[in-house]
């Protein structure tokens, strides 16, 4: 019993040994070692590194957690210059590989960021330019529309659907219409108790509602497209040299 | 109607399936300075919830390059006491903590993010023209100094 316990135990432990003795050989540098790619600092022309990246050979950064750290230079200043954020515009002309590259540069900028957000907060001190986390998250959803959008392009050519699960349109219990996706489930519906109380019907007494909420959206965008219809008139009357001129010859 | 982020689906594992791969993984990760010190080869980060201590190991070794001997996290519920002005109470957000512990006996020192600079001339000119101005401020508010800072309602 004793000597199963401790052969298990040499088992477990084993592995472990091999593993943070085992040789995984770190990458070995062979760019320039002056070089720091800065794709973070969207401020450099976006046009400047891509004309480094053909010339020179980008070796793979050798820092590990400096890297949930600004650059030294940084530490204590009242504000850190940074770039704009990524045009959606721009993200479409670049290729599959190097956006993947920018999410990745992204996302260690926004740990970077949100790390020093946390340490601010501790040491009570105000965050160095915080408009930098807007503009990566900003950046992150801009990579993510435009993979998105080729995502859809191509499934729609190899096989002409647009969505990547299937659904179908269905009925709520309170007569709202909405875009059902269909969910993988390890059983079928008839043998799923949850499911078999969700309700994708409504009951006659419901029309009623579904009448006052017709009503209720027709008066919202009847009051909207008025409102902007005033708003216009008294724009055109304030300012009648800037009127759209209508046809007149 | 602020768009909401979406919580990922994933494609639902049975034996025999293939092996989960994200490839743009929206997992944030930040390092804290611990409150209670901890071993020199342990790091602390605040980590999304959805994370287990595989993922963990995994983010820092493929994004980050660090080597990773063991993970342990747990979840830091959020206090739900405080209350607003119209008496709602009002939740601090929950999170999840991970201790790591760093392999191939490296160490880690949370770093100072705010040491003490010089000011630049531009900074000292305003903290002067400040100081002044408060001065004089203050030296105005006085009453009469023959009075001995006995206040001027006093007295006929």
């Amino acid at each position: 019993m004793a000597a199963a316990a401790a052969m298990a135990a040499l088992c477990r432990r084993l592995p472990g040994a091999l593993r943070l003795s085992g040789a995984r050989p770190g990458p070995t540098a062979a760019g320039l070692p002056g070089l720091t790619l800065n794709l973070f600092h969207k401020n450099l022309a976006k046009v400047e590194p891509l004309h480094q990246l053909k010339f020179l050979h980008t070796s793979l950064s050798r820092k590990g957690l400096e890297e949930f750290f600004d650059d030294p230079r940084n530490w204590g200043e009242k504000s850190v210059k940074s770039g704009d954020a990524w045009n959606i515009k721009h993200l479409r002309g670049k290729s599959s590989e190097d956006l993947h590259k920018l999410w990745y540069v992204l996302l260690k900028e926004k740990n970077m960021l949100l790390t020093l957000e946390q340490e601010s907060k501790r040491q009570l001190r105000p965050m160095p330019s915080p408009e930098r986390l807007k503009k990566v998250e900003k950046s992150m959803k801009n990579i993510d529309l435009v993979v998105r959008e080729r995502e859809i392009a191509l499934r729609l050519l190899q096989t002409g659907h647009e969505k990547p699960a299937p659904g179908e349109w269905r009925h709520d219990f309170l007569g709202r219409t909405y875009w059902y996706t269909y969910k993988e489930w390890p059983i079928p519906w008839y043998l799923n108790k949850k499911y078999k109380k969700r309700k994708f019907y409504y009951l006659p007494h419901v029309n009623h509602f579904i009448r006052l909420r017709l009503e209720k959206s027709l008066r919202r965008r009847a009051r909207r497209q008025n409102l902007e219809k005033t708003r216009q008139k008294v724009l055109e009357r304030k300012f009648p040299h800037l009127a759209v001129k209508s046809q007149s010859q | 109607m602020a768009a909401r982020v979406k919580k990922a689906v994933y494609p639902l594992y049975q034996l025999g399936g293939p092996q989960l791969r994200i490839f743009r993984p929206n997992f944030f990760m930040l390092a804290v300075r611990p409150g209670v010190p901890q071993p020199e080869d342990t790091v602390q980060f605040r980590v999304s919830m959805e994370m287990t201590k595989v993922d963990i190991k995994n983010y820092l070794e493929k994004i980050y390059n660090v080597p990773v001997a063991a993970v342990r996290t747990r979840i830091q519920y959020g206090a739900n006491n405080k209350r607003d002005h119209k008496n709602r109470r009002v939740k601090k957000p929950d999170y999840k903590v991970a201790y790591v512990q760093l392999g191939q006996g490296q160490t880690f020192q949370f770093p100072n993010l705010f040491p003490e600079k010089e000011q630049d001339a531009e900074t000292r000119s305003f903290d002067d023209f400040r100081n002044k101005y408060m001065e004089t401020e203050q030296q105005r508010q006085k009453g009469d100094p023959r009075r001995g800072g006995v206040p001027d309602w006093f007295g006929f």
